[in-house]
């Protein structure tokens, strides 16, 4: 406990010392928490809502759709076949109720000028034991003539009680509008949806309606049995292939899942997105911890020194580092409880307001790992070298000498390089774990680059090519969800290129400090500011060179891999590579040349002071 | 100044900002060094010598006062001017050796007469007759981490004369050094004067003291006496006597 106080009051003198080191690595661990913070909180965010309407609506535990392509009549008798073995389900001893079978007539409804899909699902106008349709607005099937309209199909629509809509080319008064947790939201769960009346059915078959399945709907006295069901009868799901009828089983918890694949496609890309970020911040505070290293060896030889036990040590580092993890982890939480629900509410496929789930140990978790990641790093490399270095050599810790000459400096000499490059490339290995970790940190901005381009030019064909006919508001909701798959790429690239710039920066302020002896020598004999500024960014700029070189090969790969889903396949210009391998050195160097040129500024004599 | 000055200093001020009032390091030094002549400077620690010689060499920049370098001023140079005058008529050999711990012996050597546009060869072919004649050219490809004190320190003065300055500037060159090498940079400053180059030591040393012409006494950071120093002269009398009247 006394070693645990003693660690405690260390660490916290050492956070007050470098606060601005705490922050920055506060900073970018809270970026990579943040954006896992929203992704987990997003996962799940629309099951609460679906829950309620599941409940509401007495929702299915296993449903049955049988379909069939209504313009190929030919597989009407296996249609009617399995509707006829619909009792082997319905008379399971498992079954406490049934809804359905319900058929379903294919139609077409104009929406947005346009036209798509429609399946009018034929109910009773009384009460359904099973998914009876949630009323959010005027009333549900009775006598007369008239549709309910599917929630999303009314937002679309803007189309409410008493407005009508035009089925078939004939309008149709709006009865009421409902919500069911048995069908994916329109537009993106397609096709549309309207609950008709047999009258109103037998009307629609007159304009030209046919058959295209039905739907069969049961509860089960236990839930967690659905999957278990499903297995059992799975006979009906095994149709003769060289038919078109398609028999499909589901549970509930399946269709809960599908609800919302927008949200799930958004949460995944924010997951990934915060991978990356998570493995960059990783870097950063690598990069961070190890321009402390020198520093936190010393420490540790100086805690050696009066007598405090190598497991203290430990214990010292320790904390100081729990303690920005745990307010990193804290903050990243925060921002996923407080940000999620805003996302998830720009989604069309919620049933209503999105809430994020609570807040179990897997998320905190996913969460907590990276800044535990971090925690480690910053702590064992530090402790064990102090720990395993003597006393004395730990007290004298600095970048070590080189051993022997480079090869590469002493070649660029031989082709006529400038001195003050040729001076940089001398010092460019001095600390490869450094040059490294800022390869690593900004291969992954290149690599995320060259994924926004890709995906962009991919998006701008999409937006350009014609709507598949009948497709027409749910190309429009597609459109809404790749805008924010691309918005957290760009984001994310945006992110990734700033860490990595944060990382440069950090970089080269320590090689700025390791290096101001050797250019305070440099000037001593006749070096100008600027050819110590130019040693200095040639010396980093090899890490660029590693991250461009690897970065657009990485990004193209990525590319590969999201390639072939439903993105129209494309090739980024070799210009646009070209450019990007021109822009970022530049960028670097800019950025670099920051410390380089502070360091120029400062007077020569303090440095050649300190030996 | 005169013609035969090559560095002259005139009330030469630097001062040093603490938590309490200013320290004026340097304190209005009037000096002049003539050409082939040797000058060391003598005091206790943090007289201001070493202040001094960084202000001489353009390490440090005078609050007040005039520098002039072979007849030009150059108390107001800029960082790259002083660059340039540093590359071609000084030469540093510091305590600590001061040598680019990236470059092998012959590099460091070679790197002023690169830095004043000398070709490859001729810079190399330069720093290797150097090291040569200081005796370390079988180290000229080691880096600096591999020679012993003594070997780095000549690699230092070969350094310092590869561009053949006007004036050599020398901080404690022997304080890291044992008496035998101490003894052989003696007789390599010696070689100096013959070579009418100027140079200028501070030291704690009196032996290394008394190769100079003349001895200058600092104490707070001004000079409070100057000896020429000859034959039945030697640094150390000058040093007791002023002890003496001082009570330093």
């Amino acid at each position: 406990m006394r070693s645990l106080r003693l660690a405690g009051r260390l660490a916290a003198r050492n956070l007050r010392r470098r606060p601005g080191q705490a922050l920055l690595l506060l900073l970018v661990l809270t970026v990579a928490t943040g954006v896992l913070g929203v992704a987990t909180s997003l996962l799940g965010s629309a099951d609460a809502p679906w829950d309620r309407v599941w409940r509401a609506t007495n929702g299915f535990h296993v449903g049955l759709t049988v379909y069939h392509p209504p313009h190929e009549p030919g597989d009407r008798a296996l249609v009617a076949d399995l509707r006829r073995r619909t009792s082997e389900l319905t008379d399971s001893p498992e079954v406490t109720a049934v809804g359905g079978p319900w058929t379903h007539l294919y139609a077409s409804i104009q929406v947005m000028g346009g036209r798509e899909d429609l399946t009018a699902e034929i109910r009773d106008p009384g009460t359904s034991q099973v998914d009876q349709p949630l009323l959010v607005a005027g009333r549900w099937l009775g006598g007369g003539d008239g549709v309910v309209l599917e929630s999303g199909l009314a937002a679309t629509l803007e189309a409410g009680p008493g407005d009508t809509v035009t089925i078939q080319g004939r309008p149709f008064p709006v009865r009421g509008v409902a919500m069911t947790a048995s069908r994916g939201r329109f537009p993106l769960s397609r096709p549309a949806q309207v609950w008709v009346t047999p009258a109103t059915a037998q009307r629609l078959r007159g304009l030209g309606m046919t058959e295209e399945g039905f739907e069969l709907q049961l509860r089960l006295a236990d839930p967690d049995a659905a999957e278990a069901f499903v297995a059992a009868h799975d006979s009906f799901q095994a149709t003769d292939p060289d038919s078109s009828v398609v028999a499909h089983m589901e549970t509930w918890r399946q269709r809960r899942a599908d609800s919302h694949a927008d949200l799930d496609i958004l949460a995944g890309t924010l997951l990934a997105a915060g991978t990356l970020i998570a493995i960059l911040t990783v870097a950063t505070a690598a990069v961070l911890v190890a321009g402390r290293m020198a520093a936190q060896v010393r420490q540790v030889g100086t805690l050696k020194a009066v007598g405090v036990t190598p497991r203290q040590v430990v214990l010292v580092l320790l904390v100081e580092h729990l303690a920005v993890a745990a307010v990193a982890t804290a903050l990243g939480l925060a921002a996923g409880r407080l940000l999620a629900p805003r996302i998830a509410a720009t989604s069309v496929t919620v049933l209503g307001a999105p809430e994020p789930p609570p807040l179990d140990w897997p998320r905190v978790a996913v969460v907590a790992a990276v800044a535990v990641a971090v925690v480690a790093l910053g702590t064992v490399r530090p402790a064990l070298r102090g720990i395993r270095h003597s006393t004395l050599r730990s007290l004298v810790a600095g970048p070590r000498p080189p051993r022997r000459p480079g090869r590469l400096a002493r070649a660029a000499a031989r082709v006529g390089v400038p001195l003050p490059g040729v001076l940089g490339l001398r010092s460019a290995w001095r600390r490869p774990g450094r040059l490294l970790s800022n390869a690593a940190g900004l291969l992954l901005g290149v690599a995320m680059v060259v994924v926004a381009l890709a995906l962009r030019d991919s998006l701008e064909l999409l937006a350009v090519a014609p709507p598949e006919p009948g497709h027409a508001a749910s190309d429009a909701a597609v459109g809404v969800l790749y805008d924010q798959v691309r918005a957290v790429i760009l984001g994310t690239a945006g992110l990734l290129l700033v860490l990595g710039a944060v990382n440069a920066f950090i970089v080269a302020t320590f090689a700025a400090r390791d290096a101001a002896r050797n250019h305070a020598v440099l000037r001593a004999v006749g070096a100008t500011p600027r050819q110590t500024v130019t040693a200095l960014i040639v010396s980093q700029l090899g890490a660029c060179a590693l991250a461009v070189a690897a970065g657009i090969p990485l990004g193209l790969g990525l590319w590969s891999l999201m390639d072939g889903g439903d993105l129209p396949p494309v090739t980024v210009p070799a210009t646009s590579l070209l450019l990007l391998a021109a822009a970022v050195p530049a960028v670097f160097a800019a950025i670099v040349s920051v410390p380089a040129l502070l360091l120029a500024r400062r007077p020569v004599a303090p440095a050649l002071a300190y030996e | 100044m005169s013609d035969g000055n090559l560095l002259e200093a005139r009330g030469l001020v630097r001062s040093y900002r603490t938590e309490g009032a200013p320290i004026r390091a340097v304190d209005g030094v009037d000096l002049v060094v003539e050409a082939g002549e040797t000058v060391s400077v003598m005091g206790p620690s943090g007289c201001g010598k070493s202040t001094l010689l960084h202000l001489l060499g353009g390490l440090e920049r005078p609050d007040a006062g005039e520098l002039y370098l072979a007849g030009e001023r150059v108390d107001g140079l800029s960082e790259a001017a002083w660059a340039v005058r540093r590359r071609s008529r000084l030469g540093f050999v510091f305590q600590a050796f001061h040598l680019v711990d990236e470059l092998t012996s012959v590099e460091n050597v070679e790197l002023p007469a690169l830095l004043l546009g000398a070709s490859r060869r001729d810079a190399r072919r330069r720093a290797m007759a150097l090291l040569e004649r200081l005796g370390v050219a079988a180290r000229a490809g080691h880096l600096p981490d591999r020679l012993s004190g003594g070997e780095r320190q000549r690699v230092a003065v070969a350094r310092a004369l590869v561009n053949d300055p006007l004036v050599v500037l020398a901080d404690e060159p022997t304080g890291n050094l044992d008496s035998r090498a101490t003894g052989e940079l003696l007789r390599l400053f010696a070689e100096l004067r013959e070579a009418r180059q100027a140079l200028l030591i501070v030291t704690h040393d009196a032996r290394v003291a008394s190769i100079a012409d003349r001895l200058l006494t600092m104490r707070d950071g001004a000079i409070v006496a100057q000896t020429r120093l000859g034959p039945g002269t030697s640094a150390a009398g000058v040093l007791a006597s002023l002890a003496e009247l001082g009570g330093d």
